[in-house]
């Protein structure tokens, strides 16, 4: 099994397509960073140090939304380039068993999206930091919000992976799966989830990215887009969140095992 | 080399079908390929060799029957790359990957060690064209890596897929030697192709099928043996040279005022005959049924359908079971028999060791 997920990562290291995933990555988390610093005060925009504790969190987790959106399309490489490129044959001749791959995959997906996650964080540390110091701002303020903010910001861009995973099993179509996720995650669940708040009162807290904001409690409103908690009620505790985010990937998964991944490869 | 004993490198194939909806791609396949040989799998396109091939690597899940290397379903194996190599399609690669990191990517999955790496791209003279892309491979190079790619695991066992397509003729000689090469080794090579020709010079033992089913297994001077050869005499004195051949027991008929045809014969034997009567001969020519032939028989004249030998290939898909009234359906299946006269029986043991 160890051998599967060390090769997995091989794989994803040695094709252009994770690499793109994380200069993206970085890209939108400079945007968040640089946002974080556009403060409302008195109803204007003005670029200053961020004070307040929501205002901090936004800071340290300047690359949540970048991980919502780019996360889950290193899961869907993972899985769908073996299609694209016909380099499942290759795969399933040395691991035969269908199950260790996908589980392998599973894996190497999430290792790979928390690696995005932690390079987001190095660069809020080598950008906004010495940023918030030009602004005025309090260093020690920001790294006390690191306890609160990081767990869950790590956590989402993992299980966003694996959701990846899943709906890369899914639909095995690359183009699809991305284009399918991103419309998804970063545009028709926050419209669902405020329509169906604002006609029915019920909240669609169960929802992919519902339940990353969640698990990522302490960032209410997000600086890349996506996840935000804006339009509808309270969410799931975090650990639930967690949980149902985690369900999403699994599920997908284990239906796209059972679907498609078992299916003859010819 | 081959640490496996020759029981480990049996490939045995038993009352093999598989479905793909309506057509069937494999109709209760039954064949054995034993080590230490080169073994020819051979039918025209869409014989169902390769849905065979990828039943036998458990990429694709036999309807029924059984395919198993060694006594088990590849599924089944340990580290199957250490015990089969397997060459598929010249397509399997990431184009951004660079040929050594393919190499590195498989033996990290499989637990081989990586000195392996070297030594295999050695073997198929891909040392200095390592750490390019894949991408910008030719098709000769794309086999190469695949061929690399199967004996990482120096295994006892090696099934390829047409290997030779894509390969110019020196590619062609340099596959046949080194797969001679590897079966010398002791170990099993089973190839398919559906050029017979290209393969008779290669090959130790052939199974041939056609839409699914098998036509002929055994050795393959079992199979040259089926093939009759008669010699074309072009002679002055025809109705001497008639009396003189039929003396010595051949049977003779005569076509042309000048040109005789006798059956059954080869020119070691007629030619001491004509020489010692003295008979004037202008010209002597075997007029022998080739492999080719006799592989355009076997793969096209299946009951019912009217053979094509021109183009093989587009008999298939195979005529379709009757959906509706079968009585008034053409013979299908045909009857079991209809091969009957070869392959001869599995235990033969001709051919050489």
């Amino acid at each position: 099994m160890m051998r599967v997920i060390r090769a997995e990562l091989f794989k994803l290291r040695t094709t252009p397509g994770p690499w793109v995933v994380l200069i993206v990555t970085l890209v939108l988390t400079a945007l968040g960073i640089i946002t974080a610093f556009v403060i409302t005060i008195g109803g204007k925009g003005e670029f200053t140090a961020p004070v307040f504790t929501p205002q901090l969190r936004d800071l340290v987790g300047a690359g949540y939304g970048a991980g919502t959106v780019l996360a889950p399309i290193v899961g869907i490489l993972c899985i769908t380039t073996e299609y694209r490129q016909k380099v499942l044959t290759t795969t399933l001749l040395v691991t035969p068993r269908r199950e260790v791959v996908l589980f392998g995959k599973g894996v190497a997906s999430a290792v790979w999206g928390l690696f995005l996650a932690v390079a987001g964080l190095v660069l809020v540390a080598a950008m906004g930091i010495p940023l918030l110091v030009t602004q005025g701002g309090s260093v020690t303020a920001l790294l006390h919000q690191v306890g609160p903010v990081v767990p869950g910001l790590l956590g989402a861009y993992v299980l966003f992976a694996i959701f990846g995973l899943g709906i890369g099993t899914l639909l095995r179509n690359q183009v699809a799966a991305v284009i399918l996720t991103i419309v998804f995650v970063a545009i028709l669940e926050p419209i669902i989830v405020a329509l169906v708040h604002h006609l029915a009162h019920v909240d669609l807290n169960w929802l992919p990215s519902r339940s990353a904001a969640a698990l990522a409690g302490g960032l209410t409103h997000s600086a890349g887009g996506g996840g935000n908690n804006t339009g509808a009620g309270p969410l799931l505790s975090w650990w639930l969140g967690g949980l149902a985010l985690l369900g999403w990937g699994v599920g997908t998964a284990v239906i796209g095992y059972f679907t498609t991944f078992r299916r003859d490869v010819t | 080399m081959v640490t496996a004993g020759p029981a480990e490198g049996t490939i045995e194939v038993h009352g093999l079908t598989k479905t793909f909806g309506p057509v069937t791609a494999v109709r209760g396949l039954d064949f054995t390929v034993e080590p230490g040989r080169i073994t020819g799998f051979l039918g025209p396109n869409g014989a169902g060799k390769t849905t065979t091939l990828r039943m036998l690597l458990g990429l694709v899940a036999p309807t029924s029957g059984t395919a198993t290397i060694g006594g088990r379903n590849y599924r089944e194996i340990a580290d199957p790359t250490r015990s089969v190599g397997a060459v598929l399609e010249a397509t399997s690669f990431h184009p951004s990957r660079r040929a050594r990191n393919h190499l590195k990517m498989v033996a990290m999955a499989a637990g081989i060690d990586g000195s392996r790496i070297d030594v295999v791209l050695d073997m198929v003279g891909l040392t200095a064209d390592a750490k390019r892309k894949v991408g910008g491979y030719s098709l000769g190079m794309r086999q190469r890596l695949e061929l690399a790619t199967a004996l990482l695991g120096d295994p006892a066992v090696l099934i390829l897929d047409e290997p030779s397509n894509g390969l110019d003729p020196q590619g062609i000689a340099w596959l046949r030697e080194f797969l001679r090469h590897l079966a010398g080794e002791g170990r099993t090579v089973l190839v398919s192709s559906h050029l017979l020709a290209e393969m008779s010079q290669t090959v130790d033992d052939v199974v041939i099928v056609s839409q699914g089913q098998l036509r002929a297994q055994g050795p393959l001077s079992s199979l040259v043996g089926q093939a009759q050869s008669s010699m074309r005499v072009r002679s002055p004195e025809t109705d001497r040279l008639v009396a003189v051949v039929r003396a010595a027991g051949f049977s003779p008929r005569q076509v042309a005022q000048d040109v005789v045809i006798v059956d059954a014969v080869g020119p070691e034997q007629l030619g001491p005959v004509l020489a010692t009567n003295q008979v004037v001969v202008y010209e002597l020519a075997q007029e022998s049924q080739n492999l080719e032939s006799i592989f355009l028989e076997l793969t096209t004249s299946l009951g019912g359908m009217p053979s094509v030998p021109t183009s093989p290939a587009d008999s298939w898909p195979p005529n379709p079971p009757a959906t509706g009234t079968g009585q008034a359906e053409p013979a299908w299946p045909p009857p079991p028999s209809s091969g009957a006269a070869w392959p001869p029986p599995p235990a033969s043991p001709g051919g050489p060791a």
